[in-house]
């Protein structure tokens, strides 16, 4: 378990991330969202022991990181978001020195490179200087490097960036199918990417934690939850008219989809479902309903509405 | 080290240092006919400032740059092991270069008379003061985050450090001359250049090259908490 506890850290005057408080969970894969700037990968590198906190504290399996600094880092596999990679060393040898310097045995460095060249699917590159990879390549030879040793928890910062749409696919794989036996924080700006991979996400804006929660529940409190859309034979005024006499539904405005049709959104209170009661004082003023339903929420809403301020 | 044997860089300041000490070696030993090696390492330490720089220039500030030093400070490694990892990296580049000089010692024992004790007393002073000066500029590297600002702050301090050799020479000011000629880094090798190996300058050397290596690891250490 990792318990991150009133995190704070400056630059300088200016406050990189204030008062950041979560736990992870052992087994969980969360998701770090965050605008550019908003302090993720500031966390992450503090909670990887890269970088202290001003105040706080980071306990990693109880360990202190200020004060077992050796034993809290040591279940840590981080991936930054630039991936550390010395361009004149080949990828075998790469992982050869990470082995080494993360405390591998010398008898099990062989077979410890060869188990996360296999997940990471770099055997082929092995013999491959590092500058001549493809940054896709580069992305898997860091991922392998947080990989070594087994850590109990991974940090990844931006571990898909640069990554082709069948890349970005094959390391998610890879993500669920250690995420049994790891614990995981990712950060992305891909948001469909957390939304596939993770169940929980964590929110920072301008250093601010603005959202803990799993995604569903994001979702269910998103603004729009009290919103239905409505596809009639009547425009939005005559609807409004009608529709005043719900005391739930508080607006009726005009909207189009995608395909150019006229429809309404029906903004309500977040109260029982009162579409059936909708439905039938329109048919009773003769107006046909075509279509009605909850419009799917989506995260990249969710994220915007939460970090607008 | 791979990054000193398998880049051009371990070459290209091989054969900088080679040039220099061979240009020295011929105004010396072979213009004049000296078979003593004192002369061609007195030359070649004013040359020091400037090579020395070069061969730790990239120390820091390329693992800076790579985004490596994240990836050695989140490791097992301590600060002390990554920080004499660099240094035993640097040393054993430059004694590698001043390995291949014997070969003017060979050079002298054919076609004049060597005499073992001074050029034995001499190659000690030169590498004492190798490891010295890498010392220092290993300190000042570990601040720049630009290969070409840690080469010119460590050029200016050790050249700072050069030149007080000559200003504690000839200016006497009581109590500060004293506290500058600690800093006079080749103020020392004097009795090198003598024939003389004694204890005080052998310890001032270790003893510049401890303290400059402990700043070091103390400059990584409080980086984490910047």
């Amino acid at each position: 378990m990792i318990d991150v506890c009133n995190l704070t850290k400056c630059y300088g005057s200016h406050p990189g991330v204030e008062n950041i408080s979560f736990r992870l969970n052992d087994g969980e894969m969360v998701g770090l969202l965050g605008s550019n700037g908003a302090g993720k990968s500031t966390i992450m590198k503090m909670m990887a022991g890269y970088m202290m906190p001003l105040s706080g504290s980071i306990k990693i399996n109880g360990f202190d990181m200020l004060e077992d600094f050796r034993k809290a880092t040591a279940c840590i596999g981080f991936m930054p978001e630039i991936c550390p990679l010395y361009p004149d060393m080949e990828v075998g040898d790469y992982l050869k020195f990470a082995a080494v310097i993360k405390g591998v045995g010398k008898k099990e460095i062989k077979a410890e490179v060869d188990r996360v060249s296999g997940l990471a699917d770099i055997r082929d590159v092995q013999d491959r200087l590092i500058a001549n990879l493809s940054k896709g390549y580069r992305q898997r030879v860091g991922l392998a490097q947080a990989l070594l040793k087994n850590p109990e928890f991974l940090i990844l910062d931006e571990p898909t960036a640069g990554l082709d749409p069948r890349q970005i696919t094959e390391v998610r794989d890879l993500l669920k199918g250690i995420a049994a036996t790891h614990t995981i924080l990712i950060s992305s700006h891909i948001l469909s990417e957390i939304v596939q991979t993770c169940e929980r996400v964590i929110i920072i804006d301008h250093g601010k934690l603005v959202a803990d929660d799993t995604i569903g529940n994001l979702k269910k409190k998103g603004r729009n939850a009290g919103c239905f859309i409505l596809r009639t034979s009547a425009d939005a005024e005559m609807i409004r008219n009608i529709l005043k006499a719900v005391p739930e539904i508080t607006d009726v405005l005009k909207i189009s989809d995608a395909d150019q049709n006229e429809k309404c959104s029906v903004i309500c209170t977040d109260t029982d479902d009162i579409r059936s009661e909708a439905v039938r004082l329109l048919s009773e003023n003769g107006i046909e309903v075509y279509e009605i339903y909850r419009p799917e929420i989506s995260l990249e809403q969710i994220f915007l509405e939460l970090t607008k301020g | 080290m791979q990054f000193y044997f398998e880049t051009p860089f371990g070459y290209f300041f091989t054969g900088i240092f080679l040039i220099l000490s061979g240009i020295t070696f011929t105004l010396f030993n072979l213009m004049q006919g000296s078979s003593s090696l004192a002369g061609m390492f007195d030359l070649m330490k004013n040359f020091m400032f400037i090579v020395i720089p070069v061969l730790t220039m990239k120390m820091f500030a390329e693992e800076r740059k790579n985004g490596t030093e994240r990836f050695l400070l989140t490791s097992a490694l301590t600060e002390f092991k990554i920080v004499m990892g660099k240094f035993l990296a640097a040393l054993t580049l430059f004694l590698s270069a001043l390995a291949v000089t014997l070969i003017y010692v060979i050079i002298i024992a054919r076609y004049g008379y060597a005499d073992a004790a001074s050029i034995t007393v001499s190659y000690i002073g030169f590498i004492l003061l190798g490891m010295s000066m890498t010392a220092v500029c290993t300190f000042t590297a570990s601040f720049a985050e630009s290969q070409v600002t840690s080469a010119i702050i460590s050029f200016g301090v050790l050249f700072l450090m050069v030149t007080l050799t000559s200003f504690t020479g000839t200016v006497k000011i009581p109590v500060l001359t004293k506290i500058l000629t600690v800093f006079a880094i080749t103020r020392y090798y004097d009795d090198f250049t003598l024939g003389m190996l004694s204890a005080g300058p052998v310890l001032y050397y270790f003893g510049v090259t401890a303290v400059c290596l402990y700043m070091t690891v103390k400059n990584l250490e409080y980086r984490r908490f910047r």
